[in-house]
């Protein structure tokens, strides 16, 4: 099998479980096919060797965020959660073909992916963003506890 | 760059789920879809720059997650201040009643 037919496919299922987010009627399931989305865009990252933008992409993003996201849908329940506006569809569909014929697919090109070698030299940037998100979670915290007085 | 033309598609995706969401949990779902285009816009990035793209997509990965995290610290605090999460409850800047 040519690999790199797999990025195409890695590609469409990315795609196709992103028009299943906006289709499903559920969040909970769109949530679902949020994260799938997002372990494919992973998945194109792994295809390309970049092992650390993998890691960071599938434990921060999908891990952390995308989680937390399943488990409010989990709670939100709602029945009907979107009222899909076919004009927009329209616009984005023409959009999208324009595109689709205007960039067709060269293959081929080498990645240089040096990222524990990023992450030894910026250590401390690195940290400093941990630092900040810790931050900011803490005082939202403290905002949620002054709402529930 | 079939990957640049990819991200084009999933962010146009996103933005029909951003603009027919009719709660703010769907909501979250479209910009979390739009910010994984965005890290898929910087694939071709590590072809030429790899230190740069990688700090580029450390830094999106960070800020996003974040910016994420305070929507979700919002929703809650939404659902208690006005007893439901429907955009309709969320009024223009957010400080009316």
């Amino acid at each position: 099998m040519d690999l790199n037919l797999l990025i195409p496919l890695i590609g469409a299922l990315a795609l196709s479980s992103a028009i299943g987010a906006l289709l499903t009627r559920e969040n909970f399931y769109s949530s679902l096919y949020m994260s799938l989305t997002m372990l494919f865009i992973a998945g194109i990252y792994a295809f390309y060797n970049l092992q650390p933008s993998v890691v960071l992409i599938t434990l921060v993003f999908v891990g952390a965020v995308g989680v937390v996201t399943i488990a409010i849908a989990a709670t939100y329940r709602a029945q009907n959660s979107r009222k899909i506006s076919y004009f927009w569809a329209i616009i984005v569909a023409l959009f999208s073909a324009i595109l689709i014929l205007q960039f067709p697919p060269p293959f081929g090109y080498g990645m240089l992916g040096n990222g524990i070698g990023f992450l030894n030299t910026y250590l401390m940037a690195t940290l400093f963003l941990v630092a900040l998100m810790i931050l900011i979670m803490l005082s939202t915290i403290k905002i949620l506890r002054e709402v529930e007085r | 760059m079939i990957e640049l033309g990819l991200s084009l598609l999933i962010a146009l995706v996103a933005f029909l789920i951003t603009i027919s969401a009719k709660d703010i949990v769907r909501l979250l779902i479209g910009l979390e879809l739009m910010f994984g285009g965005v890290f898929l816009a910087i694939v071709p990035l590590f072809a030429k720059i790899p230190d740069t793209a990688f700090a580029i997509l450390v830094v999106a990965i960070f800020t996003s997650s974040a910016e994420l995290l305070i929507l979700i610290s919002a929703i809650v605090i939404l659902d208690r201040l006005k007893k439901g999460i429907e955009i309709q409850k969320v009024s223009v800047g957010g400080d009316s009643d």
